[in-house]
């Protein structure tokens, strides 16, 4: 993992935090936890046209100069939304190193069959790979490498994952594999599985499978990030944040855009817990089609303990648990009010929407027409039946009682936290919370938690527990992994330990361990006087 | 007669899971094989137990080895239809139907695949109602059933043949191979006659699985809303008696794969300060639950776990740091309860320096 090396004096400057979302780019400057500036517009489709115009209004807004800014950190939906929506996906093959086992589930089976031809359904499983205990499942044939590289070459294709057998105990003919291909393919953009994920092949190859596929858009949008920075004549250090709530270096998201996956809703929990003071709650995101439903626990997001899908494929990143209801403020209503959502006009609520003067009953319509809100024409929904209007606004607080119900702690009302435009469709008293909490700047959270992303580090060795006793070979690798993320600007007091991974390498040594332990941190905050 | 299709497979693998008291194998990767070979070659034939002729010749089929290699050496198509006709071949005489060693895990699709494969139905029973890391902790060997002749195959097509004069005997002898033969095989063993099965095996198994899987995914939200389904639902069978012992988070799990198996212990810390922790014993299956010095539950009484907030099965080899989970304790089938099943499955018969006390029995002490 990259740990960003910070100079903690830069930290008592500004930060700018953007999170470039589907719909909306947003933009906030703060200075320690205090929010100096807000923007919030439409995410263009010029990527470094959405940023530069970003950090116009908000470094107008706060009066900065470029030389005020001590980091940047922008939060991306781009890698997500492309494989959701399966687009900008690079053809790419994977070859999996396996036989003569594994032949009973060949790779991407389990893929949703659009995305599966989005990527083109090449696989090829070849001989080799690892047994648990170190010895090779099959010697790697050339040969039959050489093989599937002419294939590819014929097919002209240049994304490639590797995957073999127990690699993240023995890399070698992953390494091999790779180096062969890229002989071979030179421009060939590659991914090793044992980069980008753990024991469990299938996850890991098709995470590594994503991330080649997201490649070529990778390389572009940062080339237009760090255009955009660029043309502002921003020379501060620049930052992606990942999954787990912690920063990565550009040139790092360009080869690992997959590493981004669901930085978003980390990033608003994230946003979240600052903007309330609150520590643990429920947070639900309202937009336009859907409502995100997390948790916070002690400030962070809580994660989820299942495989993660990422447009119905199966990887093994960590992420945060959330509940996606098909709620929002473009959502659909019957005719009767007992059904809303899931279809949504999105976007097209300005235009579909009947108080803007369109033909199609939204969830947004209903609020102005129980007189909570006033947007649009009220006059538009006038004539709506008043037990119509009762009934959708019950159906709504319904679903959103529902879902914070399935992901609160225990059956003890809990803080509620109301982020995204659509939180205005909760007028009620809602069951499941203690309190419902609406903080401003809700809005930018996203943007938000980027800024405030947090450091990390992590530390992998591998110690023999038959040496070194196992309570102190964990004790000091978490110190040497605090010392890193202190290193890389980390608060010391933050630090907390995110994962520890013990893998058993069986054939090195007996009791021979691969040790794995991450901890993150905020930031260095330092006080002003 | 019934049948189990390709699209019941998802809830047999999520009750077996849970059956499986963390041991089994991936469950995800025995629901991908069994999808894909039940699609391709149609539903398995599902026998009740009391229905199977007392001519019949039933041969268990399954695999040995420890959980975490499935993680990365998936399964080949053919390895269990493969081990299937070559115990057909060396005894010579045809197979009537086949049963799962147990109804945990991976092993409790694996003869369905076979059956499928084969045209032979799989009996709706097997040899332990749950997972349990040892051969002659199987019904069927308690009941009086000879383990081989024994096939073992592996994915590269070797092939070992056992004769072995006792259950403990070809329980070290199987293992022995699994290690030497890549850490994963397929057995088929234990031949017995229909009249036989229907003493030595723990019935309807297979459909209880699927019924209590199709609960939890049904459900996919905190546990504690079905609770009441669980415990109503194990009420009906011969498990009866379900106890949540324990709600937390995973702060500690070592593991390593030693002789064969995956062995270690998981320490649980509950969300109520004042509460001890819980500390998991754990030989491929979850053995052993203490809280604090307490011991709350023990082996042939089953201790499973499921996520909290999805109510999925957690596998031992899943377990990670930070994952929330809850802890039941179900009571055993009374195959288990006599003095010769205890023998052979007591928390002693894995070494520890305990008696098995019911989980009844423990609560009440408490």
């Amino acid at each position: 993992m990259f740990v960003p090396s910070l100079d903690v004096e830069l930290v008592t400057k500004m930060k700018i935090g953007i999170d470039v979302g589907g719909t909306h780019t947003d933009a906030v400057v703060m200075r320690g936890l205090d929010i100096l500036a807000t923007h919030k517009a439409l995410t263009s489709s010029d990527v470094k046209q959405g940023i530069v115009e970003a950090l116009d209004t908000v470094m107008s807004i706060a009066n900065l100069d470029a030389a005020d800014i001590s980091a940047v950190m922008i939060g991306t939906t781009h890698f997500t939304n492309a494989v959701i929506e399966r687009k900008e996906l690079s053809e790419t093959a994977v070859i999996r190193a396996c036989l003569p086992t594994g032949s009973g589930i060949p790779p991407m089976c389990d893929w949703p069959e659009d995305i599966a031809n989005s990527l083109g359904n090449h696989f090829y499983m070849i001989k080799g790979g690892h047994t648990f205990d170190g010895r090779e499942i099959h010697g790697l044939n050339d040969k039959e490498i050489y093989t599937v590289l002419d294939d590819l070459i014929t097919k002209g294709i240049e994304s490639i994952a590797i995957a073999s057998a127990f690699s993240p105990i023995n890399n070698s003919h992953e390494l091999h594999i790779a180096q062969l291909a890229r002989a071979k393919i030179p421009s060939a953009n590659i991914t090793l599985s044992h980069e980008i994920g753990r024991l469990g092949i299938l996850e890991r190859e098709n995470a590594a499978l994503l991330n080649s596929a997201l490649g070529g858009l990778a390389q572009n949008v940062v080339s237009n990030m760090k255009a955009a920075l660029i043309e502002r004549k921003i020379k501060c250090p620049f930052y992606v944040s990942q999954n787990d709530g912690t920063l990565m270096s550009a040139d790092f998201i360009a080869r690992y855009p997959a590493l981004t996956f669901a930085s978003g809703p980390t990033n608003s929990l994230r946003g979240a817990a600052v903007l309330s003071k609150l520590d643990n709650a429920i947070v639900v995101d309202i937009g336009g089609t859907t409502s995100d439903v997390g948790v916070l626990a002690n400030g962070f997001p809580r994660e989820s303990n299942s495989f993660i899908d990422v447009g119905g494929v199966r990887t093994n990143f960590r992420m945060p648990d959330i509940m996606a209801i098909g709620l929002g403020g473009g959502s659909l209503v019957s005719q009767d009010g007992k059904l809303v959502g899931p279809s949504s006009v999105g976007h097209r609520l300005v235009k579909e929407g009947l108080v803007f003067g369109g033909s199609k009953l939204t969830a947004t319509d209903i609020i102005v027409a129980s007189g909570h809100q006033q947007i649009g024409d009220a006059g538009h929904v006038s004539e709506l039946a008043e037990s119509l209007v009762k009934a959708a606004s019950a159906t709504m607080h319904r679903m959103i009682d529902e879902a914070i119900d399935k992901m609160r702690p225990s059956d003890e009302p809990v803080p509620v936290i109301l982020v995204g435009g659509g939180s205005i469709l909760v007028t009620e008293k809602l069951n499941t919370a203690s309190e419902v909490y609406c903080p401003e700047h809700a809005g930018v959270a996203n943007a938000i938690g980027a800024a405030i992303a947090q450091v990390g580090g992590e530390i992998e060795s591998i110690v023999s527990y038959s040496k070194v006793k196992r309570e102190k070979a964990i004790q000091s690798a978490t110190q040497a992994a605090r010392d890193k993320a202190v290193k890389a600007g980390a608060d010391e007091q933050s630090l907390r330990v995110l994962d520890i991974e013990e893998t058993p390498m069986s054939y090195m040594d007996d009791n021979a361990i691969r040790l794995r332990i991450k901890v993150v941190g905020d930031l260095k905050q330092v006080k002003y006087s | 007669m019934k049948e189990i299709c390709a699209e019941d497979i998802k809830d047999l693998c999520a009750g077996a899971a849970f059956l499986a008291t963390g041991g089994g194998g991936d469950p995800y990767v025995s629901q991908l094989i069994a999808e894909r070979l039940l699609t391709r070659y149609g539903p398995a034939k599902l026998m009740p137990l009391d229905q199977v002729p007392d001519d019949f010749h039933v041969v268990s089929i399954g695999m040995v080895g420890a959980p975490t290699v499935t993680l990365e050496q998936l399964p080949t198509e053919d390895e269990a239809v493969k081990a299937f006709d070559a115990y057909q071949t060396l005894t010579g005489k045809k197979i009537d139907a086949v049963i799962p060693f147990e109804v945990g895990g991976g092993n409790s699709t694996i003869p369905l695949t076979v059956a499928a494969m084969r045209n032979v139905p799989c009996i709706d029973g097997d040899g332990m109602g749950r997972a349990l890391p040892e051969a002659q902790m199987m019904t069927f060997p308690i009941y009086g059933v000879h383990p081989t002749p024994a096939v073992l195959r592996d994915a590269w097509g070797n092939q070992a043949i056992l004769y072995c004069n006792d259950a403990e005997t070809f329980e070290r002898h199987v293992r022995a191979m699994a290690v030497t033969m890549g850490g994963m095989i397929t057995s088929a063993e234990h031949g017995m006659t229909g009249k036989q099965a229907r003493t030595a095996a723990i019935p309807q198994t297979i459909s209880f699985a699927t019924a209590l899987g199709k609960l939890l995914r049904a459900h996919d939200g905190i546990i504690d809303a079905i609770e009441g389904d669980i415990v109503e639902l194990f009420k009906a069978t011969d498990y009866g008696i379900v106890r949540r012992l324990y709600t937390g988070k995973v702060v500690d799990n070592e593991r390593k794969i030693v002789g064969g198996y995956d062995v270690g212990s998981a320490t649980i810390q509950s969300f109520d300060a004042n509460v001890a922790p819980m500390t998991l014993l754990i030989k491929n299956e979850y053995l052993i639950a203490k809280v604090g010095e307490k011991v709350v539950a023990t082996v042939p009484d089953l201790i499973c776990i499921v996520e909290q907030e999805t109510s999925l099965p957690l596998n031992a080899e899943r377990m990670r740091y930070g994952q929330r989970v809850t802890v039941f304790g179900i009571g055993c089938t009374h195959h288990y309860q006599t003095d010769k099943a205890l023998k052979v499955t007591s928390p002693r018969a894995f070494g520890f320096d305990l008696d098995y006390v019911p989980l009844a029995e423990l609560e009440r002490a408490q």
